[in-house]
């Protein structure tokens, strides 16, 4: 009797799982980072490589597309750029050999102050009046992720306790 | 003629095909094969006395112009496989033709295709207001092998309707990606009447257009279709420069030049403004409109007198500019310098000297979204630049228009 009733319950127990097309979990897949991302950016010298981009790096490339790409970058949103034209040439946003090497506090001087508050060409002006410092940061944020070589944040300084 | 800057054509390099111009008027590309020459120069003359509600403008064009270009349509612009696998049709007998009239209302070409005596169904379309609100639970899915939700639902429906409900009468499109996302997102913004709650005030609520033309100046303003591509105090496209601002901004006598002889100020621009041919008069109705009225509040042209400027401040002004700013990195005078930003070769005869110094001032101010970095100058070296950027006149040469057609059927004969 005992063994019959609990036929029945599993029975039901299948029928109800048929009838709502109820089914074993999916194992999860592995997120794709570009998925995830909130938007991403093609390597600049290999078009088929995408780059993920946070949120701060996102915003960043939403500025940069509206205010640096025409001197900053070899083809623009309207075709040519002003880069040629210019001397010295500007970096481009992605030359991590020439940008990876100065700090963060750096780049948002020369972005806030222009090129000539710092020794560099007055042809860089500054964007301290126009871009909010979160918008500065963000921009600062995308040159990092799209830099090659890849950018690596420095290390903490190593404690003046730590032992040697 | 700068018809690419509203109409493209596909245009084949290195065996990649593509739509050159922009997507204001529909693509050109094979029109040659549509229209019958006769048509082509009524339209060519007086697009609105074919369509009243057409965005096309009405070029002043000569006989022999009208020609030319239309020579170039029919000849140029053709399908070179048109008809080829077409069968031969034998003459239709009144029943085809009857059962082809049911079919033109029944499957919905009536609801936007007006043939006279035709009358299309009512409400042959459903109501789409509330369709951003639906549960999954409301939608019929069919066959369809999609998630069960809304934003699948919509993207299924409009890239193949069918596919969703086989009885569908919704035409197929072929939408690109980022088409298809902006109208999915609008249809889920559509979520019926607004909750009426305490979340409404936190909205701002849009400024309405208060625009509206008046007086000779709406004449003129529609038979060009001026806001097609312009914007005049939120009102109006948005290809080409707002306009809201212009009275303060430009010189009437530059508006009429550049009214008769459009000659752009940002040479990589590849859509540009048009010759119009207008009429003096058209042009003198225009500027002086734009001049008086289109003016912005803190910026009174009269205000600032170019005689108040001395030889001194322009001096020091034309160092400011060369040596501690280089606005030459962006900005272009005679033959040297960027273009990033507008040529300044002729900002004397173009800006109003009020103009340049409330720009200097603070771009953002006079143009929000304006990617002039704002710069801390003195008052003084506003001053200075402003004399500098006053004494820089250039004449306008005027366009050959006969040349230009040349250019371009050349042009776009070899792009083909």
């Amino acid at each position: 009797m005992r063994i019959r009733n609990l036929a029945v319950a599993a029975l039901g127990v299948a029928a109800l799982c048929g009838a709502s097309g109820c089914r074993k979990h999916a194992r999860t897949a592995k997120v794709d980072p570009l998925l995830a991302a909130y938007d991403s950016e093609a390597d600049w010298n290999d078009s088929t490589k995408m780059i993920p981009l946070g949120y701060q790096q996102a915003q960043g490339k939403r500025v940069f597309y509206q205010y640096c790409v025409w001197c900053h970058a070899d083809s623009t949103p309207a075709g040519p750029s002003n880069r040629s034209n210019l001397t010295p040439v500007p970096a481009l946003l992605d030359d991590g050999a020439t940008l990876n090497a100065e700090s963060d506090e750096y780049l948002g001087n020369i972005i806030t102050l222009g090129g000539s508050a710092l020794g560099k060409s007055a042809m860089m002006p500054p964007y301290g009046r126009t871009l909010s410092p979160e918008e500065i940061r963000s921009v600062i944020a995308f040159t990092r992720a799209i830099a090659q070589p890849p950018y690596q944040p420095p290390g903490r300084p190593g404690s003046q306790y730590s032992a040697r | 003629m700068f018809c690419t800057t509203c109409h493209s054509l596909a245009v084949t390099r290195a065996g990649e095909t593509k739509l050159i111009g922009g997507d204001i008027g529909p693509e050109l590309t094979k029109v040659g094969s549509k229209v019958n020459t006769d048509w082509l120069i009524a339209w060519l003359r007086d697009p609105e006395a074919y369509l009243p509600h057409t965005r096309m403008t009405r070029y002043g064009w000569s006989d022999e112009d009208l020609y030319k270009v239309s020579q170039y349509i029919t000849t140029k612009l053709v399908d070179s496989d048109l008809l080829s696998d077409v069968p031969k049709l034998d003459p239709p007998a009144d029943e085809e033709i009857q059962l082809g009239r049911g079919l033109f209302i029944e499957k919905g070409c009536a609801s936007c295709h007006t043939i006279e005596g035709v009358n299309p169904q009512k409400d042959f379309g459903p109501d789409l207001s509330a369709l951003g609100g639906k549960n999954a639970s409301e939608l019929e899915f069919g066959a369809a092998k999609i998630p069960h939700n809304l934003v699948s639902y919509i993207q299924a429906k409009l890239e193949d309707p069918v596919s969703v409900n086989p009885a569908a009468r919704m035409p197929r499109y072929s939408w690109n990606q980022p088409d298809l996302d902006a109208v999915t997102t609008a249809l889920l913004s559509m979520k019926g009447a607004p909750p009426t709650s305490a979340f409404e005030n936190l909205l701002v609520p849009r400024k309405p257009s208060s625009f509206r033309a008046t007086g000779s100046f709406a004449e003129v303003y529609e038979r060009y279709k001026c806001y097609a591509c312009h914007r005049f105090n939120g009102y109006g496209g948005d290809l080409a420069p707002d306009l809201t601002y212009e009275g303060s901004r430009a010189e009437r006598q530059w508006l009429v030049e550049f009214l008769k002889s459009p000659q752009t100020l940002r040479p990589t621009l590849i859509l540009r403004m048009p010759q119009l041919n207008m009429s003096d008069k058209d042009a003198a109705t225009l500027a002086d409109y734009l001049a008086l009225v289109m003016q912005h509040p803190a910026v009174n042209p009269a205000s600032k007198d170019a005689k108040e400027f001395t030889p001194a401040m322009a001096t020091l002004g034309k160092q400011l500019y060369e040596v501690k700013y280089q606005c030459q990195s962006c900005h272009t005078i005679g033959s040297s310098g960027g273009y990033v930003g507008p040529n300044l070769s002729n900002a004397g005869g173009w800006l109003t000297p009020a103009w340049i110094e409330a720009w200097l001032r603070n771009p953002q101010a006079l143009i929000p979204d304006s990617i002039e970095p704002r710069r801390n100058f003195t008052d003084e070296e506003i001053l200075a630049l402003t004399a500098y950027l006053v004494t820089l006149r250039a004449g306008i040469k005027p366009q050959k228009t006969a040349v230009n057609i040349g250019a371009l059927a050349s042009e776009q004969g070899a792009g083909r």
